[in-house]
């Protein structure tokens, strides 16, 4: 397994420069002046040639593609990745205030998606082809096919437009001026719901709840009714193996069957899946932050895509990547775990 | 050998037809035989004709859509097909065992081999778990697997073809089961691990005091360890007599077939006599005996009606209209070395 | 191939797609008589108003526009907004019928275009293996390390707004699965004893690929391309909804339902006052998307071997 892993590492480095690389080519199809655009905080320094031409001079904007490519990642490296005009910032520090906030709604979506997904996936191959599996297939077609604004915005009409239930936003006004105002509110994770706990506030805790219920709602249904028929296909085919009907004839009763035999096999690819499912669901998040105006990444990406604030879109593609290939290093490394024919390789 | 006067398994009428979009296949349609105890019956045909059909409507582990519709499956005088699931799961693995054919495939790759012992014992009986691991140490041990204090931690991909038969044998005589159901054991193993797993199988069966039903194509397997046996074709049993009748004097033109293609040493042959035709397709099986598109004797009445299974003489049991034209051709040809 | 049509006709899901999808051409096809183009680019949708809110179905044309449409020699078909309007007086029923050309425009061009690549990319690495085969996968890997979704906004941001640019987008990140699925098949064909056969007669390598490989390894992507049409088209009407796709009054479901966000909660003590300014969008991009994925999950029940009755 050590030189599974050593081989998976090894490939890190050149995931890595390859992304960069792809990044770096979008953001050479900019025009030098909406490049240097970029890095500028205050908009009449475009109109200074002399301030543009110390800027340019500065982060090496006019060199040949190689040796631009190479400054551009030393000064990733460091952090530096222009100037955000949609939240007034440095693009870096506008992604450290606001990741907590898409971290919190994540964690609380994926939870729910891994153990409603593949328990009904499991559920409907047991009782393949009988009212059960049909009813939980039909739910999931449509989920899947089920566009994530669509259903957001049908979220939002029924739990905040009819019943005033689930408010858009992060917090409401009052708790707002507790937590980010307030002096007896300390942010030690920067996670809402946990910080309240931590200062002892359920108030604030169960407002911080009400806010992230629609759009937990919202990312996990459409992604539920994926890993549903990716954990159904694969327990179908597990339990038509051969070791199932060894299992049987061994007088294996069905519970064991079901979660000792087929189970573990089954979730192997499934685990695979999981990473596609990160994948998805960190576009998912866009889409549900903007729909709710939830003050996390990706409301912030989506009003920067609209106001052509290339700097914090770079930014943001950059950093959702590098989620995404270490996401996807966990998750293959966690198969080796799993898959005993690959740990004793 | 046969020496209790009752039968341990008695099978009479079995039919399991599978439902499928295209049709109906009748994949057993009316088999009957008996196994007594201590005594092997071999079940030899072409893939396809049932005989593993046989096997699981036995072990009532079917696959959708097959479904046993008619007949009896009378186990130490009780029906199995008349158990509930409950009552069947205790049977399975305590009182019947199957070791099957492809030994990868049927061991589960995520669990070592001696969790998938020990549980066949943790199923049927109320050890601890360690007990059981003990229990499997020394199953491993009796079926000649090397190292056995290691091998019951390692997982199924690590061991050879062989020695993944052997542990599967060992899962399936863990609970001293009176009947074991073998399914083609040896047709995915080397040549000569095929004689050791044979060997094996033989001297276990002695000293379990257990049944076996052999399920093979190849009648050398038969030859080594069956006394009895069964030939079935498309679903029904053609012939059914003792091992020494079978290499003999077998009277079904089929089994003569099956007999002649086996390539010998001993007799001079023009040329390999396979048989003629292909298995027929299950969904369309001609009209009348069902062996008549390949059989030279086939004359219009085995196109109209089938013939029954009939007793020819004391435990010789024949389906076929033209046993005498088969005796006739026998005498002059193939048996003649023998 | 009969038996595959006449399982799809049999089985009573993918009727409903197949349904779905005869309608849909119906609209697409029939759309200047359906709703006949009130100005030079039939993709522009009328306005009816100059209202902000959107206004019910059955709101009529007001006035000077009327007077603006007579001036300048187009007949007005429908005086009235059938579907009501959208934020800005947008007619949704001309938007409705016209984003149905758009929808099928964006799933067929990308999804078509995203295959070739796909096939092309995925060919070369499986039939030469080694080195090439290894570069190529790394690349599908790199694209592949993007969220879709994410990577289709920066992109089509960067290159500017409209239809073209997001479907530039949507094929430059959606081309990895055909190149992997489609590796794949073609690495277990390799094996296959006509493939062996063909190249120990000295066969070309291209006529190869062409004559053997593809015909073998073509019905995986088959149904891969019929339930991605769904993905693209919502994608790019996910990318309007954010406001960086198709625009400012082209007529596309996605910009649609992204003109009934500011008014999906009504008035208070008024929920759902402008209901229709989403439903009717809403429930056809949904539509669009369960045809193609009705119709994608069938065939992959019907193809797959494993799942076929068999003995």
């Amino acid at each position: 397994m050590i030189a599974y892993i050593i081989r998976r590492l090894l490939l890190l480095p050149i995931i890595l420069i390859g992304v960069t690389f792809l990044i770096f080519c979008m953001f050479s199809l900019l025009s030098p002046m909406e490049r240097l655009a970029t890095y500028v905080n205050d908009p009449s320094t475009l109109k200074n040639p002399q301030a543009a031409e110390r800027i340019i001079e500065k982060y090496h904007l006019n060199d040949p593609f190689p040796l631009g490519y190479i400054q551009w990642v030393k000064r990733i490296a460091k952090f530096d990745l222009g100037w955000s005009q949609a939240a007034n910032q440095p693009v870096w520090d506008a992604i450290c205030q606001r990741f907590p906030a898409t971290l919190e709604l994540v964690i609380y979506s994926i939870v729910p998606v891994i153990l409603v997904g593949i328990w009904l996936g499991v559920i409907s191959a047991v009782h393949h082809n009988d009212i059960i599996d049909q009813s939980i297939r039909v739910t999931a077609i449509v989920g899947w096919s089920l566009p994530t604004f669509i259903f957001g915005l049908l979220v939002l009409f029924v739990f905040y437009g009819i019943l005033g239930w689930l408010p858009p936003g992060r917090l409401s006004t009052w708790a707002q001026d507790i937590v980010y105002t307030g002096t007896n509110f300390h942010s030690y994770t920067h996670l809402v719901t946990i910080d309240a706990l931590l200062n002892g506030n359920i108030p604030i805790f169960v407002d911080a709840l009400r806010h992230l219920c629609a759009p937990i709602i919202t990312l996990s249904y459409v992604y539920w009714a994926f890993l549903l028929r990716i954990a159904r296909s694969s327990m179908l085919d597990t339990l038509r193996k051969d070791y199932i009907r060894t299992a049987r004839a061994k007088g294996v009763d069905e519970h064991t069957v079901i979660h000792k035999h087929a189970e573990r096999n089954a979730l192997i690819p499934v685990v695979t899946i999981a990473g596609m499912l990160i994948i998805g669901m960190l576009g998912g998040v866009v889409v549900a932050e903007t729909v709710f105006t939830y003050p996390g990444l990706g409301f912030w990406a989506a009003t920067a895509a609209q106001q052509l604030d290339y700097g914090s879109v770079i930014g943001f593609a950059l950093l959702f990547a590098l989620i995404m290939v270490v996401g996807n290093l966990v998750v293959d490394v966690s198969y080796a775990f799993i898959d005993p024919r690959v740990r004793l390789e | 050998m046969v020496n209790d006067k009752k039968p341990l398994l008695k099978i009479e009428g079995l039919k399991t037809y599978f439902f499928t979009e295209n049709g109906v296949v009748k994949a057993v349609d009316g088999v009957d035989f008996e196994v007594y105890k201590r005594e092997t019956l071999g079940l030899v045909g072409e893939s396809g004709c049932g005989k593993s059909v046989t096997a699981f409507s036995i072990m009532r582990l079917l696959d959708y859509p097959g479904k046993t519709i008619g007949g009896k499956i009378l186990f130490k005088d009780e029906n199995l097909l008349k158990k509930n699931n409950e009552e069947m799961r205790k049977i399975r693995g305590k009182e019947i065992a199957m070791i099957f054919q492809e030994p990868m495939t049927a061991l589960n790759p995520v669990l070592t081999i001696g969790y998938q012992i020990s549980e066949a014992l943790m199923m049927h009986f109320d050890i601890s778990k360690e007990e059981a691991m003990r229990r499997s140490v020394k199953l491993l041990k009796k079926v000649s697997m090397p190292i056995p204090e290691q091998r019951v931690n390692e997982y199924p991909h690590q061991l050879s073809g062989g020695m993944r038969q052997r542990a599967m044998i060992s899962m399936a005589m863990a609970c001293d089961p009176a009947l074991l159901i073998a399914d083609e054991p040896t047709t995915s193993l080397d040549v000569t691990i095929q004689a050791q797993i044979l060997d094996l199988m033989k001297s276990l069966l002695q000293e379990f005091n257990a049944s076996l039903i052999m399920i093979t194509h190849d009648l050398s397997v038969i030859a080594e360890i069956a006394d009895k046996v069964a030939v079935m074709y498309a679903g029904k049993i053609v012939e059914y007599t003792d091992k020494k009748t079978i290499f003999h004097t077998p009277l079904h033109p089929y089994t003569f077939g099956l007999l002649t293609s086996i390539p010998r040493l001993d007799v001079e042959m023009k040329k390999l006599n396979a048989i003629s035709g292909t298995v027929p397709d299950p969904l369309k099986f001609p009209e009348g005996c069902k062996f008549n598109p390949r059989c030279k004797f086939a004359t219009d009445k085995c196109r109209k009606k089938e013939p029954l299974l009939i007793k020819i003489e004391e435990g010789h049991m024949v389906r076929c209209w033209h046993i005498d034209k088969v005796k006739k051709e026998m005498r002059k040809g193939f048996l003649v070395g023998v | 191939m009969n038996r595959t049509l006449r399982k799809l006709f049999s089985n009573a899901t993918s009727l409903l797609g197949i349904i779905l999808l005869v309608f849909f051409i119906i609209i697409a096809i029939f759309a200047p008589v359906l709703a006949p183009p009130l100005s030079d680019d039939p993709y522009q949708i009328p306005r009816m108003s100059w209202d902000v809110n959107p206004q019910p179905p059955g709101f009529p044309m007001s006035d000077n526009i009327k007077d603006m449409y007579k001036y300048i020699g187009k007949e007005v078909k429908y005086d009235k907004a059938i579907c009501g309007t959208a934020q800005g007086g947008y007619d949704i029923f001309y938007g409705l019928i016209w984003g149905t050309r758009t929808a099928f425009k964006i799933g067929i061009t990308t999804v078509f275009s995203a295959m070739l690549i796909g096939l092309f990319i995925g060919s070369i690495a499986a039939y030469f293996g080694r080195w090439v085969d290894e570069v190529l996968m790394r690349i599908t890997d790199i694209f592949l390390s993007f969220p879709f979704l994410v990577a289709a906004m920066v992109l089509t941001t960067i290159l500017g707004r409209g239809l073209n640019k997001v479907m530039i987008a949507l094929i430059a990140f959606g081309w990895m699965g055909y190149a992997r699925v489609i590796r794949g098949s073609i690495l277990s064909a390799k094996e296959e004893t006509y493939v062996m056969a063909a190249k120990a007669l000295g066969v070309r390598d291209g006529k190869i690929i062409w004559r053997h490989l593809l015909p073998n390894t073509i019905f995986p992507v088959l149904i891969q391309a019929s339930m991605n049409i769904g993905t693209m088209v919502v994608t790019a009407a996910t990318l309007s909804f954010l406001g960086v796709g198709a625009p400012l009054g082209y007529a596309d479901w996605g910009q649609m339902v992204s003109f009934a966000r500011n008014w999906i909660v009504g008035a208070p003590g008024h929920a759902g006052q402008y209901w229709y300014s989403v439903f009717y969008p809403g429930i056809f991009i949904i539509l669009f998307v369960l045809a193609w994925n009705l119709i994608g999950d069938a065939l992959r029940d019907i193809l797959d071997p494993r799942l076929r009755g068999e003995l």
